[in-house]
């Protein structure tokens, strides 16, 4: 990744409808989660596939605000209702493709899925280094993904937010899936450029 | 045979009654191509993705069986059930007991056009299902009991207003008839449903072998929860949506919405491999893939209708097509509309129900320039009218436009007389009668003297030429505007050419537009084994009529299976402008000679015109001269599709007149004094719809003849 392949992703994913914050460290990603929870008035908030720090700082700054938050394995809820509940959805992308707008997400459980589609706005998080520039970037990656889990597997890209045409070929936004699109993209360059 | 025409008759008469129906229709149309046009602009690349989607597809088909084996044993292994169903029934059949086994009651679905194929709703209803289209356009014409009117968009048809009404209807409350308020609706509606289904059913747009894996392509965000949510999900998918790799998919996976949104790619793609757990529940999950043949392993050892098996379903060549704008994807279709609907319909619904719509496609040729995997849809579309007609006989009109080269040169030879007969009230009213030729169109003059005649008379000053060049001059130059002919004679001649006129005969295209191969191939291979020896010496071959150069330069080697002479002559054939421009700095001194009078003129380009560069050459050709030119168009065909306009009744000028409205009317508004084509059959159908008198550009080129 670099500066100007972080400039296209935010660029297209914002024509798209999406909003893209840039954070410069966990800390101000869970901030950003914050305000994004406030302003879409949430009071309960589903989060699956984060790296595990991530999902405790997010769970920690959430729960300090009083908001609820369900975390994997969902045994707490039943599924898929209780996720249909929230009202924000936080999974994790395993990359982003700047040219297309687009976060691929990876589930090798189906609940992930449920936190992407079913509340009314998604936040996916995806770390600068892991955009690459080109859609045709993604073969290699998608690959190195189906070879590592050789199971059951589902990549869903996710290209900002839900979007119909079906009346008369005019764009609205949400219909099934979220209305509103979020990317946090986490600045992990200190850990690529040592000091 | 009388019997379907008429009934088709019926239908476009019906829908020439409502004509602000073809007209929304045609607007969205419009908003199609224009977001396909601004996000090829931007893509890298351009256009070049479509070479590389035949290639694609084209191994991908011809590996077919290899690659089904190989996709079902990588899904089998990552614990999908992989299913092949010879035939609708046998998947109806496997979806029933599956349903049966597992005592569902409700399944929800995300748009699958081939489930739409195998009609698989009915069945499952019947057997007590609850069945629910989940896409907003499906659900729509699912709560109405019609069917899709287009591939992408199977609610075109359907105003806001209407929409609204639908649903207020079907959920017993009201609604407000705006997109915001429908959203809404929709979405309380379908949530439980989401929630709550047994089975989830969707389609698949691409199966990649190499990991197992399904792509469903969605917009809205259903088919994410439809695969998601029930603890079964099934994939009904035909065997020609596999390819092999990952990088195939994803070239796919672009191409697609680029050519039917502009997108790219779609909103979400969803790359399915086996089936995951939901949360630690320990509820088995299972995925059922069903492979479908129904007709796809004949097709694709047929050679008229492999290439069908190319389409990705993108929907671009319904958005151009200007005869289903008018008419839409009810009469244009059975269950696959659309062009791509006339090969597929016939390949899997039987060539009856083909045969009901194939005379809507007037053999534009523009779906083909749109299609993402170059299909050539006008040659498939013409391979089901010339079994349509092996069959079931040819209908008399099209019989007649079949003889034009006949009937022309009768004309000619009885030129006054003839010419007496076409201003002739009572004469017409017979010909509509005997020969299906409509009454009230104007047609050209015949000409006494042939090109042919004038052109045996007339002496070559060129002396060291630059290039040699066979004309081919096809009908309408040679026996109704022989000057026009001779125009381009001098045109060239002033260029420096040498210009011969070997022997030909008329380029046969309306064998193709109608249907009938064989004479076309006879026309084909007569045109090419006389010009083959030319080309070869190094004789360039140049046409003034569009259809006549595209003939030389697709069709033929279409025609003939790409025999080397047809190939030989391809290369060395032009259309004129396009010939002038690339030897502009040769032929520099022919220059000088446009009309510069000011007057403005606008441009038609013909269809057949697209494929063979811009279309635009004569206009670059004559602006460097000097003349006032400019493009007017719409982007779709003129309506006239060759002959077609000519026959008469509502399949006919009836149908040819309303697809050409929007065009004639942009004329009109557009203050132009007089409209420059080169297509001489256009000519007729613009110089009607706007009373604007319309000439060939040589004409401009060289005003003081003729
Ligand atoms: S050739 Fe023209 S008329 Fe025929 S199906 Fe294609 S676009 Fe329609
Ligand atoms: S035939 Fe071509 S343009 Fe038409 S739907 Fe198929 S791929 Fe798209």
């Amino acid at each position: 990744m670099n500066d100007t392949a972080l400039e296209s992703f935010t660029k297209r994913y914002e024509s798209l409808g999406g909003h893209v914050h840039a954070a410069g460290n966990v800390e101000s990603a869970a901030q950003a989660v914050l305000e994004i929870v406030r302003e879409r008035s949430g009071t309960r908030v589903a989060m699956a596939g984060l790296e595990e720090h991530l999902a405790a700082a997010f769970g920690r700054v959430l729960a300090e605000s009083g908001v609820e938050v369900l975390r994997e394995p969902f045994a707490s809820i039943k599924l898929p209702h209780g996720i249909d509940e929230c009202q924000v959805g936080i999974t994790g992308a395993a990359f982003g493709i700047a040219q297309s707008g687009t976060l691929a997400e990876v589930a090798t459980n189906d609940a992930v899925r449920l936190v992407s589609g079913l509340p009314r706005a998604h936040i996916g998080v995806v770390k600068a280094s892991e955009i690459v520039e080109r859609f045709e970037d993604a073969a290699p990656r998608l690959r190195a993904i189906f070879n590592e889990h050789s199971g059951a597997c589902t990549v869903s890209f996710i290209s900002g937010p839900s979007r119909t045409g079906d009346i008369e070929l005019i764009l609205t936004m949400g219909v099934h899936g979220p209305e509103a699109a979020y990317v946090i993209v986490l600045d992990d360059a200190e850990r690529r450029v040592p000091q | 045979m009388t019997e379907r025409y008429e009934r088709l008759c019926a239908a476009v008469s019906k829908a020439l009654e409502t004509p602000e129906r073809g007209t929304a229709l045609q607007r969205c149309m419009q908003r199609g191509r224009d977001s396909r046009g601004r996000a090829i602009a931007v893509l890298p690349g351009g256009e070049a993705f479509r070479a590389e989607v035949k290639a694609i597809k084209d191994r991908c088909i011809e590996r077919q069986d290899e690659l089904v084996a190989k996709f079902t044993a990588c899904a089998q292994a990552r614990g999908a059930h992989v299913y092949f169903a010879e035939n609708g029934a046998a998947a109806i059949d496997y979806v029933l007991q599956l349903a049966r086994k597992r005592g569902a009651a409700t399944i929800a679905k995300s748009k699958s056009l081939t489930t739409e194929e195998i009609e698989i709703n009915d069945p499952l209803i019947e057997a007590g299902l609850r069945v629910i289209e989940t896409d907003l356009g499906e659900l729509i014409i699912q709560l109405v009991h019609e069917r899709p009117y287009h591939l992408v968009f199977p609610a075109v048809h359907k105003l806001t207003a209407e929409v609204a009404a639908i649903f207020a209807k079907a959920l017993d409350k009201e609604v407000s008839p705006d997109i915001p308020s429908i959203m809404k609706v929709v979405r309380a509606y379908l949530r439980p449903i989401f929630l709550d289904a047994d089975i989830g059913m969707t389609g698949a747009n691409i199966g990649v072998a190499e990991n197992g894996s399904i792509v469903i392509e969605t917009n809205e965000g259903n088919g994410r929860l439809v695969s998601t949510i029930g603890n079964c999900h099934v994939c009904v998918m035909g065997i020609e949506k596999i390819v092999d790799t990952i990088d195939e998919a994803l070239t796919l996976v672009l191409a697609h919405p680029v050519s039917s949104s502009g997108q790219l790619p779609t909103t979400y793609v969803t790359w399915m491999a086996g089936r995951a757990d939901m949360g630690d529940a320990g509820v088995p999950r299972e995925t059922h893939i069903v492979l479908l043949d129904n007709g796809r392993k004949a097709m694709r050892q047929d050679p008229g209708l492999r290439e069908a098996l190319n389409c990705i379903r993108c929907g671009a060549c319904m958005n151009i097509c200007t005869t289903y704008g008018v008419v839409g994807g009810h009469t244009f279709g059975h269950i696959y509309p659309g062009p791509i609907g006339i090969p597929w319909t016939a390949a899997v619904h039987g060539l009856d129900k083909a045969a009901a719509f194939a005379p809507l496609c007037i053999s534009c040729g523009l779906c083909k320039e749109i299609c993402p995997a170059e299909i050539d849809l006008p040659m498939l579309i013409a391979e089901v009218k010339h079994r349509v007609a092996k069959r079931d006989g040819y209908h008399r009109a099209d019989r007649t436009m079949m003889s034009a080269e006949r009937f022309a040169q009768t004309g000619s030879t009885l030129a006054p007389f003839a010419n007496r007969a076409l201003q002739n009230r009572t004469a017409r009213r017979i010909m509509a009668k005997t020969l299906g030729i409509d009454a009230d169109r104007v047609l050209p003059a015949f000409s006494r003297k042939t090109f042919k005649q004038l052109f045996t008379g007339h002496t070559s000053s060129v002396e060291n030429p630059l290039r040699k060049v066979a004309l081919f001059i096809d009908v309408y130059a040679n026996f109704n505007r022989p000057d026009i002919g001779m125009a381009a004679v001098e045109c060239l001649e002033a260029a420096g050419c040498e210009v011969l006129l070997p022997e030909q005969h008329a380029s046969g295209y309306p064998y193709i537009g109608y249907g009938d191969l064989d004479r076309a191939r006879e026309a084909a291979a007569f045109n090419v084994a006389r010009l083959a020896p030319l080309a070869r010496t190094g004789c360039d071959i140049v046409a003034i009529e569009p259809t006549a150069a595209y003939c030389l330069r697709h069709a033929y080697p279409a025609l003939l299976g790409h025999s080397r002479k047809s190939l030989e002559v391809a290369e060395r054939s032009f259309e004129i402008f396009r010939y002038l421009l690339d030897h502009e700095p040769e032929f520099e001194h022919v220059g000088g000679k446009t009309d510069r009078s000011g007057r403005r003129y606008g441009f038609h380009v013909s269809c057949h015109q697209r494929p063979m560069g811009s279309g635009r050459e004569a206009v670059e050709w004559l602006r460097h001269r000097g003349a006032r030119v400019e493009v007017i168009e719409t982007g779709t065909c003129c309506g006239m599709g060759g002959t077609f306009g000519l026959k008469a009744g509502p399949l006919g000028q009836g149908l040819s007149k309303a697809a050409g409205l929007g065009l004639c009317k942009k004329f009109k508004e557009s203050g132009v004094e007089a409209i420059v084509s080169e297509s001489s059959v256009c000519a007729i159908q613009l110089r009607e719809g706007t009373g604007l008198p319309v000439l060939h550009p040589v004409e401009l080129l060289l005003p003081a003849q003729g």
